[in-house]
């Protein structure tokens, strides 16, 4: 910073942030070094006589990096998985990303399954559980593409209403259950006015299935809601820090 | 065939160049990027001046091949970035340095032939 204080290189940053193809941290670390290093170049020359203008232009010269430049930064930081996917066009990417999430999520609809199998809880279900579980195949594939974005891929440029699917879908899922669990009480409730013998039998059924069919749903949509909530406080960080370079602080 | 002619490249060789300036004023002590801009401007007379942040490619190369070291310190509140010569950069510098020694010497062999100057 000069020693007025004032950020004098800031439409110069935001015009390179643009332009800079680089995962969101990278970006901020490369403009806050750019801006350091304007700062000090310039007044290292107005040490040496240069008006505080022209050290101004020499600095920028120097060190605001031209479209070649800013194409080979974008080359040395790209994420990882970006590098070792480079050799490979977008549209077969997408196709071959889009392939393994489905491939992920059909597998962990699998294992749901087997799962709820094993500890017995599929047999004599809530006739909700199924919905409940397409639902929880549906989050988990929602969970995994924008933990992939932000974590593998680094793509920050999202808009952060992305990560409310997540948060929405949990709440589908609960009310869903919730839902199977009243409608499965009036069913319950029609089967005792005709068989009020079979009380005990029936209620403790009904507990039974629903607290499994609760229970799945519960679980599910906490998954949803430490994911959300994991992704949206990093997210927060990156993008504060940027947002700062930028002289946008959106708390101020 | 020696390991100069093995892997002298021409195009390659300007940005060797610009590495080895980079790294050589590194030699003493750590620096800022526009110190190092700075400073080659200013050892060669003039001759090597980086433009439109050709620095920060180089710099960044120079890091993650483990050459230099970025640190990050963080002073009057804010954060700025330091770089320093690791051990493999003396290397590769010194290295270095004798391959082009050698490139220069060669090529001054081919352009001061007897009887053959320009006229």
């Amino acid at each position: 910073m000069t020693a007025s204080g004032a950020r004098l290189f800031l439409p110069t940053l935001r015009a390179v942030e643009q332009d800079l193809p680089v995962p969101l941290g990278e970006r901020t670390r490369i403009l806050r070094e750019l801006e350091f290093d304007l700062e000090g170049l310039q007044s290292q020359l107005m040490d040496e006589g240069l008006p505080a203008a022209a050290a101004r232009e020499r600095a920028m010269e120097v060190l605001v990096p031209g479209p070649v430049v800013l194409r080979e930064l974008g080359r040395l930081h790209a994420s990882p998985y970006r590098r070792a996917t480079r050799h490979l066009n977008d549209d077969r990417l997408r196709l071959m990303e889009r392939s393994v999430l489905a491939l992920a999520t059909a597998s962990v609809l699998g294992v749901q399954t087997l799962a709820l199998l094993s500890a017995g809880l599929l047999h004599d279900s809530s006739p909700f559980l199924w919905p409940v579980l397409g639902l929880g195949a549906l989050l988990f594939a929602m969970m995994l593409a924008r933990t992939f974005e932000q974590c593998v891929e680094r793509d920050h440029r999202r808009p952060a209403r992305s990560l409310s699917g997540l948060l929405g879908l949990s709440g589908v899922i609960v009310a869903a259950a919730s839902g199977g669990v009243i409608l499965d009480l009036y069913r319950v409730a029609g089967v005792l006015e005709r068989a009020p013998e079979r009380a005990s039998t029936l209620m403790v059924q009904w507990v039974i299935r629903d607290c499994a069919l609760l229970s799945v749903a519960l679980l599910l949509a906490l998954a949803g809601v430490l994911t959300w909530l994991v992704l949206t406080q990093w997210r927060a960080l990156v993008a504060d820090a940027h947002e700062a370079v930028l002289g946008l602080d959106r708390h101020n | 065939m020696t390991e100069t002619e093995k892997d002298f490249d021409v195009q390659g060789f300007a940005r060797d160049i610009n590495e080895l300036l980079v790294l050589s004023t590194l030699r003493t002590d750590a620096k800022h990027g526009y110190q190092i801009a700075l400073d080659v401007e200013t050892e060669s007379n003039g001759l090597f001046r980086f433009k439109h942040g050709t620095l920060y490619p180089i710099l960044h190369r120079l890091e993650e091949e483990g050459l230099l070291r970025g640190s990050w310190s963080k002073e009057s509140g804010r954060r700025r970035k330091v770089y320093a010569l690791t051990g493999s950069g003396r290397r590769h510098l010194s290295g270095e340095t004798s391959r082009v020694e050698e490139i220069v010497s060669r090529l001054m062999q081919v352009l001061q032939r007897p009887g053959e100057a320009p006229a």
